[in-house]
């Protein structure tokens, strides 16, 4: 008993950095259903740029400016690569991120080596804390305390600030918002740049798990399809309830398949299986919208 | 008020308005009747500034707006009801409500600031845009603060004056607004063109898809708002006999070309358009 609570708490918290990478994911699909496959790499970039710029800095100072400059680089993205292709097909734009995703990737390679990089200078030590029968590490607690925070801050601005709201309403027609005064496009620059910063936290976070290498977000984005799909694409809450189940299977899944079943390297297949699944059965997620409409 | 003369639009190939002219006065309600695909929607279009004119200009209050955005020409004072209502259908009456008036906030920022920079010299305007860089951004949100009592003020005015037309809204506040029934939408969607406080109304097809009497209760309200708070309203309407009712003038579209334009009572005694539009 106490190994699953220990499980299932190690895997809330594996869970929250995959919610977070889909909360990424959705706050562009929604806005514009795109799905941004660069969405890992641009992480990994930023985390990236953070290593380097812990040589001279505090690491909470670093933080704060590479949230800030993951949010340039998601606007100007949008803006440069994005806005081009915007009224064009989906499939172009799926595309193009495709391509982000590849210049990311070589890009980070050919500045920083493609070796693994130990993520130093990461403050939070591997201290543990005991919370009843469960043991979790420090590290793990502050994933899941910045996950909560970023939800509920961003539940906020969706719902209570006249910009939060214009940006649903974006989301939802934007003829209609240009007749209201929104400007759409800055709208979704704004949504892009949300994204990217909240991408950076996720990379943040996988970086000291994983050390610091170009394909580090690969596996983490997989798993994040997964959460966003089986949340709803559309639904950020959804995102982030989305990872945390993930997160719980890969993790009970791991520990307790045999042997000779695979082990712990049968959670990428039963992910990949819960997808197909949600498709099939619920294709809008848990919590996304089902349309409803009287015309 | 606004005068709209020899605009030519098209969309893509597909040429839409053959150059149109029309006017309206201040304070009068002026209609535009004509069959599907006369051209009535791509008109207020392209006075709203969703679809450009490729010819032709059009002025609000003596000002060129044919070139202008959308989100422009809402904040300069005109609002547009598009057909087919398009609502925030997955948001609140409330928050549908809100983004009506959300033009309203977007005024108060942009004037003041862009005026001044225009009028200076080249080195001036650097120092200008590198000072308000810098702080531009405590003082808008000073301002914010600031401002923020007043607007609440005239948020809650200009929601209770709409939940007067329509007081039927003020019950259905919190519903979500693809919940209502057709009636409610097409009053959602007036109300929320309201609450840009605009000064000239555009009305595109009210009576789309909904029940005869849901009808004469529209009309009646969009006569009220016009006699009682003295808003100028240009009205595109399929059922002409009730929009000439409470129209003062009337233009007649067809394939994209006005083809008649007199009173609405001449209009009625009318032979042509008594036959095609009136059906006696």
């Amino acid at each position: 008993m106490d190994e699953l609570l220990q499980q299932v708490a190690a895997g809330l918290a594996t869970g929250s950095i995959y919610g977070l990478l889909a909360l990424a994911l959705v706050l562009i699909y929604r806005s514009t259903t795109v799905i941004n496959f660069a969405q890992g790499e641009m992480a990994m970039f930023t985390t990236f740029v953070a290593w380097t710029m812990l040589h001279w800095g505090t690491y909470w100072l670093v933080f704060i400016l590479i949230l800030l400059m993951a949010g340039g680089l998601g606007a100007l993205i949008e803006r440069v690569v994005i806005r081009p292709v915007e009224g064009a097909p989906t499939l172009n734009v799926i595309i193009v991120t495709l391509g982000l995703f590849a210049i990311f990737s070589n890009v980070a390679t050919i500045v920083w080596g493609g070796q693994p990089q130990a993520f130093s200078h990461y403050p939070i030590n591997d201290e543990t804390v005991k919370l009843g029968a469960v043991v979790l590490s420090v590290h793990d607690l502050a994933i899941m305390l910045f996950a909560a925070l970023i939800m509920i801050g961003l539940y906020v601005f969706f719902q209570y600030t006249p910009l939060g709201l214009a940006m649903r309403a974006t989301a939802q027609n934007a003829t209609a918002s240009r007749l209201m005064g929104i400007r759409v496009g800055r709208m979704l620059t704004l949504g892009w740049a949300l994204s990217a910063s909240v991408g950076a936290v996720a990379g943040m976070f996988v970086a000291p798990i994983v050390l610091l290498q170009p394909p580090m977000m690969l596996a983490v984005l997989l798993y994040a399809f997964a959460a966003a799909v089986l949340g709803g694409l559309d639904s950020p809450f959804g995102a982030v309830v989305g990872g945390l189940i993930i997160g719980v299977t890969e993790s009970l899944v791991g520990t307790y398949t045999p042997k000779e079943w695979l082990g712990p390297e049968m959670a990428l297949t039963v992910t990949v299986f819960i997808i197909i699944l949600v498709l099939v059965i619920r294709p809008t997620g848990i919590f996304g919208k089902r349309v409803l409409r009287r015309v | 008020m606004l005068a709209v003369r020899d605009v030519i639009a098209a969309y893509g190939p597909i040429v839409a308005l053959h150059g149109i002219s029309l006017e309206v006065q201040e304070g009068s309600i002026v209609t535009v009747l004509g069959a599907n695909g006369a051209g009535k929607s791509s008109t207020l279009r392209a006075i709203s500034g969703l679809l450009r004119p490729k010819e032709g200009a059009i002025e609000f209050e003596g000002r060129r707006i044919d070139r202008m955005s959308a989100e422009e020409i809402v904040a300069l004072g005109i609002s547009h009801v598009p057909e087919g209502r398009q609502l925030f259908s997955e948001l609140t009456v409330l928050e549908n409500l809100r983004l009506g008036a959300y033009s309203r906030f977007a005024r108060a920022h942009g004037d003041g600031r862009r005026v001044h920079r225009e009028d200076l010299s080249p080195l001036g305007r650097l120092r200008h845009d590198l000072f308000h860089a810098a702080t531009g951004g405590i003082r808008d949100a000073a301002r914010e603060i600031g401002q923020y009592r007043r607007r609440r003020r005239d948020f809650e005015a200009a929601l209770n004056q709409v939940f007067e037309h329509f007081p039927i809204l003020a019950e259905r506040r919190k519903q979500m607004s693809g919940t209502l029934s057709g009636g409610e939408q097409q009053m959602l969607a007036i109300a929320r063109g309201l609450m840009a406080n605009p000064r000239l109304l555009l009305l595109d097809e009210p009576s789309m898809g909904l029940a005869p009497m849901v009808t004469q209760e529209i009309f009646r309200i969009i006569e009220t708002i016009n006699r009682t708070q003295g808003m100028t309203i240009l009205l595109v309407e399929q059922n002409a006999s009730l929009a000439l009712d409470i129209a003062h003038r009337g233009y007649v579209l067809e394939t994209g070309r006005i083809v008649l334009a007199d009173t609405s009572e001449n209009l009625q005694k009318d032979e042509a358009v008594r036959r095609s539009y009136l059906g006696y």
